[in-house]
């Protein structure tokens, strides 16, 4: 129990920690709020400067980037009417009117409380649950691992877009990508097209780099003329009495973002939409309609993106599988500094799993401080003109990507992946379930295959497996009916179920 | 209630069909690892995600049919102009062309001095003129990058 606290408390009592957690947070608000920065390119671009470091030192740094990113992105929402990121994609829709009306501040303000709030039941439900969790994950067979993943991709691939089969797609595309390379077990070359270069695989470093920095670049070069309209912002810290009749909205959402960041695959932004859906039906009587600046839409999604990140490392801790872009990145941290995420953590190395923990709280309490201070100097560096944004990202990618083995051949890689991932972009594909493929398509491909030998090869034994097993059949229940979901039954069962 | 038309992007459909020519090819390499369909080997995953990419991009193709052109385009042609002046502007053709030349010139110059040059080149063209400030803002980035970089990350850079 007291290794369990002094982990908890780690990066609370070392002041370099406690620095990297502070600086993390400062520059993961600044990133999720300039548009065109994310906080997925920025801790994809930061492995590679880290992987020398002390994996305290370096997680610190990327928890703090997370949870200051996920909030980032709601100031300029609000602002400037220009979300930062994706999931404050629905912050925009009452935080503008807000700012438009001149309560720009209250709603800075209300929407940095509420964040925080989100982002510790977050935490707290990590805490609580992961370890029962891990303990259950020990007895999965692979064929649940295949069904898990299988599933984390189907719903990022139907939740993610407007079209289930570009997402589906985009995951396939991700998982080809990762599995390119010599095969662990029979050593066959796979999909190297005769290259002895490809026989080592794509670093999937570099293919996050080029998505999410060069593709975003690129397609930032589209919007160079846009000028945001600039707000005055003055008092923020919101009345108490304000805080408290919102408190009850705030409370369900973070569980709606908790649980929906828990889901492998989704994220803060699925999380901030299905919130503020729940807000508005919720909410019979808002003082301003939901759209014209009602606060209650602002706490919903707000709370939620910040709770999703607690959720999000639940899978990650526990399954080894990412909750959302940023955690499979994260995961990719966990590999190169030689650790097991997945059940084997909290055996091998719990102390990491408390150190994520008792950070992460950290974080949220420095998320307060920042998000209450500092206004003035953000509202100058967010207008940051596009001209001289660019061409740093490129150059930043660059270093990025050739930190990593110190080869020329992975920059090309990463500009080539930027300009694949540009054209995917302008045509509709989304990023995230790219990246989750590429993470989950290995780890797929080898609990496929375990699965398979575990029944002698036989494709009916497979099959029944998935349907005797009790937490197989919930699974493969799931994966149908979310097969289901998305194709034209849903539509004819609820018309049947209206007029019945 | 209106239902809201869903309209295809100038180049969208060449785009899909180069999608499913990719996924043909893929699934040409995958087949050629095991030189057949084995149910559990090297080849078996990529074979099956081969042909999930395959059926998705059909279904993207097929997907078509319930969208509709921008009324302003009458032929394919016209689609092909509206394509090039969206994707091809002058900005992003100048910036795509200085990126790579930038690779190429970080192997045989040094990276300080390629990023220096790549940075000032792009600065003076996105702001117009500029010069003095550009130069300015492109020593302070090439400044900040190496005491970042080189003195507290310590990475190696090309």
């Amino acid at each position: 129990m007291s290794d369990t606290f002094s982990y908890l408390l780690m990066a609370w009592l070392d002041p370099g920690l406690l620095g990297l957690t502070a600086l993390g947070v400062i520059a993961g608000i600044y990133i999720g709020a300039i548009p065109g920065l994310s906080v997925t390119m920025a801790v994809s671009i930061l492995i590679s400067f880290t992987f020398s470091w002390d994996i305290n030192n370096a997680l610190a740094l990327m928890v703090g980037i997370y949870v200051g990113g996920v909030y980032g992105g709601s100031r300029t929402a609000i602002l400037l009417n220009i979300p930062g990121a994706p999931s404050a994609v629905t912050t925009a829709f009452d935080g503008y009117p807000l700012a438009q009306k001149g309560e720009a501040g209250k709603a800075i303000g209300l929407s940095t409380v509420m964040s925080v709030i989100g982002g510790l039941i977050g935490v707290a439900v990590l805490a609580a649950t992961a370890p029962h969790l891990a303990d259950l994950a020990l007895k999965f067979a692979p064929r649940d691992y295949f069904l898990i993943a299988v599933m984390g991709l189907l719903l990022v691939s139907s939740l993610s877009g407007k079209s289930l089969a570009r997402g589906i797609f985009s995951v396939a595309l991700g998982a080809t990508i990762g599995l390119v390379g010599m095969d662990m077990v029979t050593a066959q070359p796979r999909l190297t097209m005769g290259s002895m270069e490809l026989l080592g695989g794509i670093h999937y470093v570099v293919v996050m780099i080029g998505l999410f920095g060069v593709a975003e670049a690129f397609y930032q070069l589209h919007n160079m003329a846009k000028v945001p309209v600039k707000q005055n912002v003055d008092k923020i810290v919101p009345p108490l009495n304000m805080v408290l009749k919102f408190l009850p909205l705030s409370l369900r959402t973070s569980i709606i973002g908790v649980v929906v960041g828990a889901l492998p695959g989704t994220g803060g932004d699925i999380a901030s939409l299905f919130a503020y859906d729940h807000a508005k039906r919720t909410v019979k009587n808002p003082e301003v309609p939901f759209g014209e600046g009602a606060y209650e839409g602002l706490v919903a999604p707000e709370t939620a993106n910040n709770a999703a990140v607690g959720g999000a490392y639940v899978p990650m801790l526990t399954l080894g599988m990412p909750g959302d872009a940023v955690t499979a990145v994260i995961i990719g941290a966990l590999v190169i500094h030689g650790l097991n995420p997945g059940p084997m953590l909290m055996i091998e190395t719990p102390y990491i799993f408390w150190f994520t923990v008792g950070n992460l709280a950290l974080a949220n309490i420095f998320l307060l401080i920042f998000g209450l201070t500092g206004i003035k100097l953000f509202s100058k560096i967010v207008e940051v003109p596009k001209a001289i944004m660019i061409p740093l990202i490129l150059v930043l990618c660059v270093v990025g990507t050739y930190s990593l083995n110190s080869s020329m051949t992975e920059v090309y890689w990463m500009l080539g992946f930027g300009i694949l991932g540009y054209w995917l972009k302008m045509f509709g594909f989304q990023m995230g379930p790219i990246i989750l493929g590429v993470i989950l398509g290995p780890l797929l491909d080898e609990s496929y295959r375990q699965a398979m030998s575990s029944v002698g090869d036989s494709s009916t034994d497979f099959l029944l497996a998935l349907v005797i097993n009790p937490l197989s059949l919930v699974l493969t229940s799931v994966i149908v009916l979310v097969l289901l979901g998305n194709t034209p039954l849903k539509s004819w069962l609820y018309s049947r179920f209206k007029r019945s | 209630m209106t239902k809201k038309i869903e309209r295809v992007r100038a180049g969208e459909k060449v785009f899909d069909w180069l999608l499913l020519l990719f996924s043909v090819g893929v699934l040409y390499e995958a087949y050629r690892i095991d030189n057949g369909v084995q149910l559990n080997s090297a080849g078996s995953f990529p074979v099956g995600l081969a042909l999930i990419m395959l059926a998705s991009s059909i279904a993207i193709i097929f997907s078509h049919r319930r969208k509709q052109r921008d009324p302003q385009i009458h032929s394919a042609s016209q689609e092909f102009k509206v394509f090039l002046h969206e994707h091809f502007k002058t900005h992003i053709v100048v910036f795509s062309i200085v990126s790579m030349l930038y690779l190429v010139a970080i192997v045989w110059t040094s990276f300080y001095v390629s990023t220096f040059i790549f940075l000032a080149a792009m600065f003076i063209y996105y702001r117009q003129g500029k010069i003095i400030s550009s130069l300015v803002i492109a020593s302070l980035a090439i400044a900040v990058i190496y005491v970042l970089f080189t003195i507290v990350f310590r990475v190696y850079l090309p």
